[in-house]
């Protein structure tokens, strides 16, 4: 059943039927009508669902220099404050000798979010321009980076710890950088992109 | 995966929700997951102890929940120095030091993220298992309040997190893990548990029985 031959594939839009993009119910569809199911507005796909992505991208794009440029933590020992920035503290990792762990930072901080900028970028971009191969392999991809993004939120997560941990005073003491805030919403931003954009887009080429 | 058999009581349709392409619901053995034909993805599952299951599930994970929040989280002792922290004294120590940004995303993504999709979960399964039948406003909104929490809840990145830097700091402090730590490690393990096992679409038509 997975296509008709004259009309295209047989989708639920051409069918006359809309899923609900919130809980999913297959109903048919009207113009400005509600959920049977939840009650949410339906609508097709997604609403604005490229514009949004594409500015939630560009917020992310914007925020990923700051957070890495600027120190995401300083640690203060007997008065002297020493900044690490997050591929600083990756650097430092590796020569302790941790490097799963430098690994796991380094791939969680450093490479998800560059893949996530590059597969959201790609796909937006395929959806304008695109031709209509290889559409499975796409939609497998973006799943994928919906399902890593999160993870960047581990150094954020360290940052919060260590301060918690580390209040000594005068001896010793970790405070925030003002990169910590910008990777968080950094991570966030791309999240946001990742939610508002509609796969759908992608198969309603063929 | 994708069996033959259609469910001829019902002929219900699914629309995947990632690629459009309409289906032809099918009876699933127990356990049984279908996924779209087209783009691999993950239509619906089949679980007819899911509710239970999940029920117990999310109440354990509040009471490991409330136990990884009110029980000592970790200690450190560097060189004669030492402090134990609760889990909440990271998000008082942010405002504490007026770090309001990183105080917010913290209270966001570690306390109400998650606890509302804790909450959430236990009143709407208890009432899809015991509840009587009828309409219920509130359900629904539980469920979509749930939906729309369920990315933002990070409390196994989190345990990533908190062992990175325990890595860290192996090296110059003294660290002891306490009761709270063990409580967050059961709560992430349940918590993978029931994202697993329950599909929102169960929950849903679970919903559209006791409204009928």
């Amino acid at each position: 059943m997975a296509s008709t031959g004259k009309a295209g594939p047989l989708t639920a839009r051409n069918a006359g039927l809309v899923a609900c993009h919130v809980c999913g119910k297959l109903q048919p569809w009207a113009a400005g009508s509600a959920c049977a199911r939840c009650g949410s507005m339906l609508h097709q796909r997604k609403p604005e669902s490229l514009q949004r992505s594409w500015a939630f991208l560009i917020s992310a794009l914007l925020l990923y220099l700051p957070a890495n440029l600027y120190p995401i933590m300083t640690t203060t020992t007997l008065g002297m404050p020493e900044n690490s920035t997050i591929i600083g503290g990756v650097i430092l990792l590796w020569q302790h000798g941790s490097y799963p762990v430098a690994a796991v930072v380094f791939i969680a901080s450093v490479m998800i979010p560059i893949i996530k900028f590059l597969v959201i970028g790609s796909l937006l971009l395929l959806v304008r321009h695109g031709h209509s191969g290889k559409l499975g392999q796409h939609t497998r991809l973006f799943r994928f980076i919906e399902y890593i993004g999160p993870w960047s939120m581990i150094d954020v997560f360290v940052v919060i710890l260590l301060v918690a941990l580390i209040q000594f005073g005068g001896i010793a003491s970790v405070y925030p950088g003002p990169a910590a805030a910008a990777f968080a919403g950094m991570v966030i931003a791309t999240m946001l992109s990742a939610l508002f954009f509609d796969t759908r887009l992608l198969w309603d080429r063929l | 995966m994708n069996a033959q058999t259609i469910d001829e009581e019902k002929g219900e349709l699914v629309a995947c929700h990632s690629c459009d392409l309409l289906h032809l619901k099918t009876r699933l053995p127990e356990g049984g997951k279908a996924y779209c034909t087209r783009c691999g993805e993950l239509l619906y599952t089949e679980s007819s102890r899911a509710i239970e299951t999940a029920l117990a599930l999310s109440l354990s994970s509040l009471v490991l929940f409330s136990a990884a929040h009110l029980l000592p989280f970790i200690s450190i002792d560097i060189e004669g120095n030492a402090s134990t922290i609760f889990l909440i004294s990271t998000i008082e120590t942010l405002t504490e030091i007026d770090s309001q940004l990183l105080a917010l995303a913290g209270i966001f993504l570690l306390l109400i993220a998650p606890l509302i999709v804790l909450l959430v979960d236990v009143l709407l399964l208890y009432r899809l298992r015991f509840g009587r039948s009828g309409q219920s406003v509130i359900s629904r909104q539980l469920l979509l309040i749930a939906g729309h929490m369920t990315p933002w809840n990070m409390l196994e990145i989190f345990l990533l997190g908190v062992l990175v830097s325990l890595v860290k700091l192996a090296s110059m402090a003294d660290i002891t893990l306490h009761e709270g730590f063990w409580a967050f490690v059961g709560l992430v393990v349940i918590n993978l548990t029931i994202a697993v096992r329950i599909h929102p679409e169960t929950l849903w038509q679970a919903l559209e029985r006791l409204d009928r």
